[in-house]
This record gives structure tokens, sequence and C-alpha cells, in this order.
């Protein structure tokens, strides 16, 4: 007899693929693994093949199968599409749904009758676990399903996640857990992190031979000196043409400032403006889910997304998608090139709008690294003290653990696997009596162990807050933006909409807006006429660009120099090349070009890495710390995903081998330290990692305390911890966890150890090369008005085309 | 650094306190003693040593300027003691060592039904508003229309940012003739004040008071 799920395929006019008969006999056989696949290429019917048959073989009583998905959004569209094969199966039974919108009332009726498949998210997973009939409940499952595993991976969602996993792993030894993720460049690590070190799967590929193609939408002309931080408008023209062409159009930008500005500007000029919708990341809800709507039912011609539309089960595919700017890594470009064509045998079609030069050449690199099959790896965050210490509380709260039994299962885990026993013993300290000092926390109350050696939490104000603080994201600060009478338009960072003062205009939500006033975290806005109107900058909308792109583009530099051809639309950046070789020296794979040119505003040194921007920051703080150790030197310090500039009144005297000194990996953390105010730094950081563990706490619903209070607090417990308990392992996992992830440390680090095996090179151009350009005038774009920028711009480029060369070695 | 307000001359120290010489009083606001008692109720771990931190901060002062009153305006303690705590003994421990020692407190928001407690620590209670040598002491003052004098309640500080650095200090914020104190205990929030033009911000710095701005 064959399998369900094919027959359902079969009802709908299709022939399963082979990956999806491979999941379900495997499933059929009690494994577990982990299936990686391009989205829409039928990963859920795969994976859902499984509980499909077991459920009509053994009809479940009580809850047997936990899907989890990291968007509490899709979890709706998720449900839908697992109860379509049942309900054309004739099944008796629908998947439930429990997440953080879920009702009390709903909720204790999935605790009262639970159907036998629920949809859910990790923090609904761990809170469900700090109930105490939880061993009773989750003990049966028969599997668990993470969906979109990728996105939890690389960050505490995943690990708390781990967690959880591991306690239903102990509850149930023959539990089945699955996961689907998109391909990723470290495969076996996702497995070990999904399943536990101890544990095999089978790892299953889907159908990877999907076509993609990539285009790139050229510029009119080519700069030989590209500025980087341009919206890319001048392509405007272009863009409009390729929208007529297709049906429906998807335009990614990677910021939601871009995404603004792009969305105004094809709304003012395109003969299809009623059809054009915005959908980023802050914008309501409501509204995002209209232009999903309009996209799908053909009402909307183009729709303008940020990575708000990364994600998504029930996107229907739209015809083209275009891309703004550098997709900055291959998982990207390959994630957002997914949402065009998902029909069996349709190519997906990209079109790569550049905003600067450079750009078209990381399309090119991008495209031929998908080409190879090679993908980003996300490694999963180790340590996590804070989130080990919430599942630890979260379990007390549940069924309660004893010790050794606890330090089994988190043994078990990724995370855990290498946690020394110094590090365990501060855990229960820490949640039993706030740490290991005896005396050094009175009265503190929170896990108790009672006569049986039992870890519980007793307290009902302890169990109450905790339950409440389940979970490892933090709100950002941000305020409603609605109008006074009317409509909520979004949300927007408090940092940016404190600085505007009421009258000022901005743009939001595809709109010029007036702002009124701000009170109790909502922005009251009138529309506006303005257009003297500034964008809001978001945080942490900018990727730096990936090693394994950079690493591509660099091989693209290298082949250029000995003369072998470019992919087309790389050849138009030929002549950029030329003038960097002619003037200065290309970087390669293995070289490094550093640059040394004197104006009028003093010695500017250039380095150009390619470890992108963030590495580059801690680089370029680290360089001026160095140097200043030997001769005293104020610098100004500017980077991007190529290099960095250091500029000071007097020249650094350099040579290679004190180039070598300054670029040693050696005391590389003690000096990264040093050079930055690392603590201050870590102080900021320090916010999430206090909230994870539960030193500070976010407030009842409803009296919620407001971001900016929870990070007051986390700063302050910051500073009295380092006063009075320095040696808290919180404390040293915030100085790691800052330097990773606003420095990229490790990728710093990588660098230098390989920057240690390549050639360098010191050139003295005399003027501006095409590589130092950008980082000059992002500098200059720092400190000077905008008109007096575009006036110095133009004089500065008139001036580099008229005077000679000079270079040396 | 010596100011001056309605004719009186003020030492502000980089402990974040006022010496008056004229009235040989220190002034600090906003101690919010036993605060990490609260915090530890609560299920999150702050060391008891907070109290002694602050204690210890104040002998300090006292060792370094011949005060013959202490003055604090507003906000001595964050809650009222439960029974069974201990703290309020380590208080009046440390206020038997400074038995020569007046010791005033103007009642602040948190402060509230703490006149038997004062009167056990022997602290006067100088209510909500006293004045001395022509200048109000007050713990919240109306900020758009400061009076001649001194208060707290703000807890001022000033955000400071360059490139990935930041900066955070606690500030004495000075508008006409009115001066705000930074909260004295060091676990308290703080609110910044360092956008706002109508305050001029003084900077408690490391050993040194400084201007900003």
């Amino acid at each position: 007899m064959s399998h369900p799920a094919e027959r359902y395929l079969d009802g709908l006019g299709l022939a399963p693929q082979e990956f999806q008969r491979a999941t379900w006999s495997a499933w059929a056989e009690g494994e577990s693994g982990l299936i990686h696949a391009p989205t829409g290429t039928g990963k859920t019917l795969a994976v859902w093949g499984g509980p499909l048959a077991d459920g009509l073989e053994r009809p479940p009583r009580g809850l047997a199968w936990l899907w989890i998905t990291p968007l509490r959004a899709l979890a709706v569209d998720t449900a839908r599409s697992l109860d379509a094969p049942l309900e054309a199966l004739g099944a008796d039974w629908r998947v439930g749904l429990r997440t953080g919108d879920t009702s009390t009332s709903a909720r204790r009726k999935l605790r009262e009758a639970p159907p036998p498949a629920l949809v859910t998210t990790p923090e609904s997973l761990s809170l469900m676990l700090s109930y105490a009939d939880a061993d009773r409940r989750l003990g049966r499952l028969r599997g668990v399903i993470v969906d979109e595993w990728h996105e939890l991976l690389g960050n505490k969602r995943g690990v708390l996640l781990e967690l959880a996993l591991s306690r239903l792993l102990a509850l149930n030894p023959g539990l089945q857990v699955w996961g689907l993720s998109a391909t990723l460049g470290n495969l076996d690590e996702a497995m070990e992190a999904l399943l536990g070190p101890g544990r095999r799967g089978r790892l299953i590929a889907g159908d990877l031979r999907r076509d993609i193609d990539v285009e790139t939408l050229l510029p009119p002309t080519v700069e030989r000196f590209p500025q980087s931080g341009r919206t890319g408008l001048v392509q405007l023209p272009g863009v409009i043409r390729a929208i007529e062409r297709a049906g429906s159009t998807l335009l990614f930008t990677n910021t939601r400032s871009q995404a603004e500005l792009w969305f105004r500007a094809i709304e003012s000029v395109a003969p299809f403006a009623g059809e054009v919708a915005l959908h980023h990341g802050s914008i309501d809800r409501k509204s995002r889910l209209r232009a999903e709507a309009g996209l799908r039912d053909g009402s909307l011609r183009c729709v303008v997304a940020t990575s708000s539309l990364d994600l998504g089960v029930d996107f229907s595919p739209v015809d083209q998608v275009i891309q703004v700017g550098s997709p900055k890594g291959i998982a990207r470009l390959m994630q957002r090139a997914g949402r065009s064509g998902h029909r069996p045998g349709q190519r997906a079609k990209l079109l790569c709008v550049p905003t600067h030069a450079l750009e078209i050449l990381e399309i090119a690199a991008a495209r031929e690294k998908m080409a190879a099959g090679e993908v980003e790896a996300r490694p999963p965050p180790e340590g996590c003290l804070d989130v080990i210490a919430q599942h630890l509380v979260t379990v007390a709260l549940g069924s309660g653990f004893r010790e050794a039994a606890m330090r089994e299962e988190i043994a078990d885990t990724r995370v855990g696997r290498a946690l020394r026993p110094e590090q365990w013993q501060w855990l229960l300290d820490f949640v039993t009596r706030g740490g290991p000092a005896l005396k050094a926390y009175p009265d503190f109350r929170r896990v108790e162990i009672d006569p049986d050696g039992v870890y519980r939490v007793a307290h009902r104000r302890i169990a109450r807050m905790h339950r409440m603080s389940v979970g490892t994201i933090t709100a950002d600060a941000s305020l409603q933006v609605r109008f006074k009478h009317g409509a909520r338009l979004g949300h927007i960072e408090e940092r940016f909409l404190t600085r505007l003062k009421p009258g000022e205009t901005f743009i939001f939500a595809g709109r010029a807006l007036k702002l009124e006033r701000i009170r109790d975290m909502t922005a009251y806005v009138r529309a506006s006429n303005s257009n003297k109107a500034s964008v809001p900058r978001w945080a942490g909308g900018r990727l730096p660009l990936s090693t394994l792109l950079a690493d591509s583009l660099l091989d693209l530099l290298q082949r250029y120099e000995r003369g072998e051809a470019l992919p087309a639309d790389a050849a138009a950046v030929a002549p950029l090349l030329a003038e960097q070789s002619r003037r200065s020296a290309l970087p390669g794979p293995d070289r490094l070009v550093v640059e040394r040119i004197a104006s009028r505003e003093g010695a500017h040194l250039y380095l150009f890495p390619f470890a992108g921007r963030l590495a580059h920051e801690g680089l370029a703080a680290l360089l001026a710390w160095r140097i200043g150790q030997r001769t005293p030197r104020t610098f100004s310090l500017t980077v991007n995903d190529y290099g960095v500039e250091l500029v000071s009144q007097q020249p650094v005297p350099l040579d290679l081998p004190s180039l070598r000194d300054l670029l040693s990996p050696d005391h590389l953390l003690a000096d990264t330290l040093a050079a930055l105010n690392a603590s201050e730094m870590a102080r900021h950081r320090f916010r999430d990692i206090a909230r994870i563990a539960g030193l500070v706490f976010q407030g009842y619903p409803g009296r919620q305390k407001g971001a900016r209070q929870v990070h007051a607090s986390s700063g302050l417990m910051f500073d009295v911890l380092s006063e009075h308990d320095p040696a808290n392992p919180l404390l040293d996992q915030s100085r790691r966890e800052v330097l990773e992830a606003e420095l990229e440390f490790s990728r710093l680090e990588a660098c230098l150890n390989a920057l240690a095996g390549r050639e360098a090179i010191i050139t003295e151009p005399g003027r501006l090369t095409p590589l130092a350009f950008p980082l000059w005038a992002d500098r200059l774009r720092g400190q000077l008005s905008s008109e007096q920028w575009e006036d110095r711009l133009e004089r500065m480029l008139a001036r580099i085309d008229r005077e000679p060369t000079r270079k040396s070695a | 650094m010596r100011i001056e307000l309605a004719g009186q001359a003020l030492q502000l120290l980089p402990e974040g306190a006022v010496w008056w010489p004229e009235q040989d009083a220190l002034l600090v606001a906003d101690l919010h003693l036993g605060k990490d008692q609260v915090f530890r109720r609560h299920g999150m771990a702050v060391p008891a040593s907070v109290l002694d931190g602050e204690l210890k901060r104040l002998d300090q002062l006292l060792a370094a300027h011949p005060a013959r009153e202490l003055i604090v305006l507003g906000d001595l303690v964050h809650a009222p003691p439960e029974p069974g705590e201990d703290w309020p003994d380590v208080i009046a421990k440390w206020r038997g060592d400074h038995a020569g020692l007046a010791m005033g407190v103007v009642l602040g928001n948190h402060d509230r039904s703490l006149a038997a407690q004062l009167r056990a620590w022997d602290m006067s209670d100088l209510g909500e508003c006293c004045e001395r040598g022509g200048l109000a002491l007050v713990h919240a003052t109306d900020l758009d229309r400061p009076r001649p004098g001194l208060s707290g309640h703000l807890h001022p500080v000033a955000r400071l940012r360059a490139g990935p650095e930041r900066l955070r200090l606690p500030v004495f914020a000075r508008r006409d003739q009115h001066l705000i104190l930074p909260a004295f205990g060091r676990f308290t929030g703080g609110h910044d004040l360092g956008g706002d033009p109508t305050w001029q911000c003084l900077a408690a710095a490391g050993h040194r008071v400084v201007a900003l701005g």
C-alpha cells in the first residue's frame, strides 16, 4: 500500500520526490534527522508524512507531535498547511495552535483536551515545561519537528530550544526529532545542536538543483570612484521597466530606511503607483498582511520589503525578485531568490541592482559561490550560562529536578557539552542562593532544594515572574506610531523618535509624517507635505559582507589581475580595477594592500583586508591603540566592508616589519579590550544576559517596564556585580558576547592570522584610489552637513583626476 | 568645583555630594538604601555588600570634610524595611559610629511612613522642604521653575558616545540658582539630561567635576 502522503500528493496530481520518500521511510524506522532544502521544495510534506502515516495507523490519544516554528506570525499558516493533508485523507483530527498570541481560555482548552499535534514556538515550549504536570503531558510525545531551524540555530532562541529538547528526550528517549533547514555551511553542527552530541541522525538533502538566474542591472555609467551608502535610486528607471515586464515583483532592500526611500520613489513616478505596497518589520502587522494578500491575489504589482519577508510558509511565489544593493551573503541571496517561481521545473529569477560599482563585483562573486553550491555557516552560540540558568529555573518550576540527572541532561546538549564542573556549580548556586558566597545574598529566593533533594520553585511570586520572563528575546525600545484619531502605522525605535522635535517631519510606512507629540510610548503624527523629511535609521539593518563572499570577491580580483576573463557584468568594473592597480595595487587572497597618502586633512592610512565592516571596526580601534602605544596620536577612524581608514595629523612611520607588528595576532584579546572601552560596551550588552538569566524583570503584563527601564536596571546590575561580585561569570559572558556581536571578534582573529601569512604591499599613491575613496567619503559625510559634503566631493573628484601617481613597494 | 547659588558658596565633590562650608554640612541625595534587599526578595541576585559599599563611601566623605551635619535630600531608603530584615541594624550600627554628627533627612517619595524608623536611627525628620541660609532644600523640584536651592530625585546622568564607545556619567544639573544632585546610591537608575540645553551638566568624573558642553 502506498504511503498516505503519497496518496495525498496523488490527489493533487503530483508525484513524491526522492527525498520525501527517504524521509518517510526514515521516520517509519524511528529515526531522527535534519532535512535541508531551499524554500518551497516540499520539505513540509516530507517531514509531516511520518506523523500522517503514524497517526492513521496508531490513532494518538493526547499530545503526540509538536511542530516548532520560529515566528508566531507563521503559526497560523503552518497549522493550515498541516491540516490540508489531514482533511484530504479523512483523518478525524486537526492541528492545534499555542503561541504567545493564544488566549488564556484557549490555552486552558488545549491543556484539558490536547490535540494530537500542536504548532508552537520555542518560548511556548519552555513555558509548557514550567507547569507541574509537564512530565505527564509531554512525556508521551512521539515526535518534535523544528521548522526553519537555520533561523534559530545561530542565536539564543536555538539554545533555549536545544535545552527544552534535551528535557523531552530525557522524558522519552525514543522521541523522534526532525529539523527543517535551508542550506547551511555547517549542517553537521546544525544536526548536533538539534539532537545533542550523543545522538546520530539522518541528514537528508532536498532538491538542491533548483536553478536560479541571477542578473545584474548595470547602471548607465560605472564610476571609477564608487561611493558606498548610496540608495541606488539612479537605477530607478531600469527597475520600473523590470517591474512592468513581470506580473508580480518583490523588491528587497537591505535596510528599512532604504525600503522607505525606494517605496516613495517608485510610488511617485511609476504608472502603476496604486499597485505598490511597503513591507518591513516596523510596519503595523495588518498593513503587512494586506501587502502579502495583495501580492497573492494579484491586486499588487510590487511589494517593497526587507528581511521581514525572508520567512513565511504560505507566501505565494512571485514572477520576479529584485534585490537592491549587494545581498552581502550567499545564503541571503538564495533565500530571496527562492521567493520567485516555486513551481517545480520553473527557474527562480533574481535581478540585482548594485548601488555602487564594487557591488557589481559582489553580486558576481555571490553568483559564482551559489553556483558552486557553497553557502555560509551559522555557528551556534557557545557558553550561554544565562540561557542554561533560565532553563534550570523553568524545570525547577515544572516537574523539579535532581542534580545528577539534570547534569547529565545538560551535558547531553551541544551548549552544555563543554560545561566545566565549576560552571555547573556556579549555575546551581546562582539559582538557589544568588551566588557562590554563602552570605553574599541574604534572603535571596528563587529555586529551593526540598528535603528529598529535588530542586523546586516554592514561591508563587517567583513562579509568576519567571513564567512572564521565559524566552531570550529582548524587546527593542520602540514607540508605536499612530495618527491622533486613527490608524496605527507601526513601530520605530525610541532612539530615532526622541531625537526629533515636535513639528519635524520624517518618512515612515511610505508617508511623510509630522511629529505632533510623544506620550505613553506612543508617537502621535499627522500627514505632512514637507519635502524636507528625514528617514529613520534602524539599528542592525546592515549585515557585514560574509567571509565566504569576501573571499570570493578577492578571488575575482586575483583573476582580473592574472588577465583571466571576468563574468560579463563584472567586466563593467574593469576600468575601476585598472585604476586601482595603476595607482596602487589590487588586493587578493594572498595580498594585503596598505595605502598612505597625505592631504590637507592630515595623514591617511588605508588597509584593505576585506574582513567585513564589523571586524574592521575592531581592527581600526586595535591599530589606533597599538600605534598610540609607541607614539601618542589621535586618529579619526572609518570602516567599510573592504577596509579601514585612519587619519592623524602627523604621519605614522610605517615599514613592512612595523606593519607586521601592528597586525600581529599576539595578545589580540587583551589589546582589543584595552583599545575599546570594552566594559562600557559590555554594560550595554548586559541587558539581554541580565534579562535571560533573571537578574532583571520586565514587569507584569499591562504595566511592563519600558525597554529603556530594563536597560537602565541591567546597566545598574552590571555596575553592582562588577563592584561586588566581579567573578560572576555572566560578566565575562557579556564581555565575550559584545566582542563577538559588535566586532565579529573571532573573524578579526582569523583575519589577522591569515594576514600573517600574506604578502603585504605599502603604496603611496599620492591621491585617493578607487578603494580608498568610499572610506574617505563616508568619513566626510559623518563630519559635514550634506551640502558641504557634496561640494567638497566634487572638488576632490576633480583634483584626483588631474594629479599624477607615485608608487612604491 | 566651586559654584555659588544665591550668594552661598558650595563645593561640588566628585563623589556626587556637596560640601557647604558656611553650614559645615555635607549634602547627598537619593541613597536608596535597602534596594538590594527588595531585589533579592523578588529572586534577583543583588549582592548585600551594596549597602556596606554605600556606607563606606559616606565614611570616606565624612573623613575628608569636617562636617557637623549630614543632610540627605530625600530617598534615604528604597522601601521601608520588612520584619525580619537585618539591614536596618547595619545602618543603626553605622549611625552609632558617627554619634557626634547631626543627620537630617528631607523626605522623598521613597521615604513614606519612615518617621519611626528615622527616630530609631537618630536622624531628624526635616519634612518635605526646609530652608538653610536662603536656599530651599527639597527632594523634587519643579523642573520648569526651579527655586533657588538644592534637590535630588531626578538622578541626572549624561550619556556620551563616540564611535562604538559609550560612557554614562552621573551629573550635577544646574539651572539659574538651582542645583540637582546626582544620586549618591550606586544602585540607582539615571535620567539622561545630556540633550537638555536648559540644564547645565557638571559631571562627576573620576577625581574631578567637569562642566560638559
